[in-house]
This record gives C-alpha cells, structure tokens and sequence, in this order.
C-alpha cells in the first residue's frame, strides 16, 4: 500500500521509503525514470503539485520559446547534449502537463474579428454549474470564476459586429441562473502574453 | 483588425500545428498531399503576418499557481491611448485592452499575492496621469482556457528575422498602426 503523505508537503527525497508506490501520491516528475506505469495515474494530484525545472530543462523551455520549431539536433548542440537527452526531456515536460510546444493562431486566424469582455452575475445557481455551460460555447475563449464585481467572466471572439446579440441572448442569457451580464468590446489590444496558462 | 486571407490549405496547416507544433513540414505535406515546399511558404507567410507563433506555454504551476487577476480601468477618454502604452510597460501586466464599455481599459496579470495586486494599483497605476478608479476582480477557478488562440502582438517578443536590426528595447510609444514597419 502506498504511504500517504500529507499533501501539499515536500514530495520525499529518494529515501529507504522511495520505492515505485511511493510515486501513486505524487506527481511523476523527477520520480519517472520510464520504468513505473503507475506514474501517470494521479492525474488529480499531479494537477496540483509543485513541479520544477532543472536548468537544462529551463535551457529547452527558452530555446523553444524563440523557435518552438527548433529541431532536437539544434537545441541538443546549443546545450551539448544529444538529441536523445532533449527528446526524452521534451516528452517528460509534456507529459506531467508543465509545458506545452505550441502553434499560437492569432484571433484573426480563426476569423475571430471581435473580442469581447463578459461579466456574469448568477443567481439561484452555483456558479461553478453556470461556467461549465458557458464553457461548452465554441465562441468563448476563456472562463473564469471570479471574487469581485461579477461572479464569472468570459473572453469571447466573435466573427463580427451582428453576432454580439446572438450570442449574448440567444446563448448565453439562456443558461440557468444567468442573471446579469455587462459586456465590454475590445476596440483595441496591446498587450496580450500567453506564455504562461492552465494546462 | 486587418483582414486575413487564410485559404482552406492556410487552416489546415495551423489546425495540425496547434495539436503539435513539432510536426515536421514533411509530415504535414504528407497528410495534406502537398510539397514540403508549399508547407515552407505557407508557415512562413503565416509567420510573416503574424497569424502564428511558434512558442513553449508553461503551465501557471511553474510560475506558483498564481491568481488571474482582472483590473478594469476607469479613465479619462483623452488619456486611454497613452495610458494604454504605460500600462503595458509595467511587466507584471500580461494583457492591456481598450474596451468600449464597463470601463476604459482591461489590464490582467498573473500574481501570487493580493499584496502584490494593491501595491500595484495604489502605488503604480492610480498615479498614472488620467486614471479615475480600478475594479479590481480575482480569478478563483479557471474553467476553460483555449491556450492555442491568442492576439499577436509585436510587443510579445522581437521576431527573430529582425532580430540583425537591434532594435533597442527601449520603452516607445507604440500605435496600434506599426506592424507595416516590420520587413514586409
């Protein structure tokens, strides 16, 4: 049986105790050496622990942030070390959900011409339940539950000017417990990293 | 907004990235039945006009789990714009809107402490000439974020083909107008 250790405590060093059971409370990370199928299990628990990157792996990370196309080869040579060091890192990263090589399409790649921003009031129903309905909305970017003014809020592309009202009405003043919404449009972005996100 | 030419070819291509951006230009003209060369064109036209980016997303987990942190900002009409460029010279700020409605100017930022957040908005952003009030509104959960979408901005990071140019990183007042002045 595994040890249960109280979370969210330090994950215990390679100790007498570290055998493979150790690693079904914890988060693969570091305790992955490609050997236990039981690492990825704990998907629930991993999601909230700590992870940490050594310094190659920060070494990859910028790398890709520059060139998320950069080759293993080319990398590998920029940290003298082999190719197969970088790919076995790169799907460790990937794998514990730490990191994520991406494509980042622009809202106009999409044909998403309009952002809007909106705030969501609820009543008579969890607000939780509420976010998960707006989540199924294809248009809308981002959720959030939120402490302050409004209970949730929503990031929205739209492809133009018309769809505000559908969407606002017809979608999303429909769902159960909706009680106030207060919509701001987008007439101009400046700054909008996205580097560092749920994953 | 500029109005993007994106063909059916154009989407698929960014479809297949966004699931892997360490797809090889061979596989990706293999599975569409088109030349390597032509994936080679389209993704650096795609670059070119800033409709992708090929970057690492680390998880909020690296960065200790911070809290998003909404600041809507009311303001004097006349002073948005500029106030726009200030706001997003401070680097603990991710993201600076110009909204119509609900207030003036949406900033967000990722932190870990409310103490940060106050000492920000009192000691960095209320001075900022022109500013009247901020709203300010914590994220507790996050329920959907669709990482793969995003605005590209020339602000994000300095394209590596200008890079020979040395532009100083100097904070300058940009308009919303410049992308023209990157090689085209």
């Amino acid at each position: 049986m595994p040890t249960v250790h109280p979370f969210p405590g330090p994950r215990p060093g390679p100790g007498p105790r570290a055998t493979a059971d150790i690693s079904v409370g914890f988060a693969a990370w570091a305790v992955n050496q490609g050997s236990n199928p039981t690492m990825k299990i704990d998907a629930g628990a991993a999601a909230h622990q700590a992870i940490e990157l050594d310094d190659l792996d920060k070494g990859i990370v910028e790398i890709l942030r520059s060139n998320g196309r950069a080759t293993n080869q080319e990398i590998a040579e920029k940290l003298s070390v082999s190719a197969a060091t970088i790919s076995s890192r790169l799907r460790r990263l990937e794998e514990s959900n730490a990191i994520r090589v991406v494509a980042v399409a622009d809202f106009a790649a999409h044909g998403y011409h309009m952002l809007i921003a909106v705030g969501v009031k609820v009543f008579g129903r969890d607000a939780a339940a509420v976010a998960r309905d707006l989540a199924k909305l294809p248009e809308v970017f981002s959720v959030h539950l939120m402490q302050g003014p409004f209970d949730l809020e929503l990031l929205v592309g739209l492809k133009e000017f018309a769809e505000i009202n559908v969407f606002l009405t017809d979608h999303v003043a429909r769902i159960p417990g909706v009680s106030d919404l207060s919509a701001g449009i987008a007439a101009d972005i400046v700054k909008f990293e996205f580097n560092v996100a749920p994953l | 907004m500029s109005e993007p030419q994106l063909d059916e070819l154009d989407q698929r291509i960014i479809e297949q990235l966004a699931r892997n951006a360490r797809v090889s230009n061979r596989q990706i003209a293999g599975s569409l039945g088109v030349t390597e060369g032509t994936i080679r064109t389209r993704i650096k036209d795609l670059q070119e006009q800033r409709l992708i980016q090929f970057t690492v997303v680390t998880d909020l987990r690296l960065a200790g789990s911070p809290n998003l942190v909404m600041l809507g900002v009311h303001a004097e009409p006349a002073r948005v714009p500029a106030l726009a460029q200030e706001l997003a010279r401070i680097p603990e700020i991710g993201a600076v809107v110009v909204l119509l409605g609900r207030y003036n100017l949406l900033a967000t930022g990722l932190f870990t402490s409310l103490v940060e957040v106050h000492q920000l908005i009192r000691n960095r952003i209320l001075p900022l000439r022109g500013v009247r009030s901020v709203e300010t509104s914590v994220s507790v959960q996050n329920f959907k974020y669709n990482f793969g979408m995003a605005r590209i901005t020339p602000e994000v990071r300095p394209r590596s083909r200008s890079k020979a140019e040395a532009v100083p990183p100097a904070p300058r007042a940009k308009a919303s107008g410049t992308k023209g002045r990157a090689a085209r």
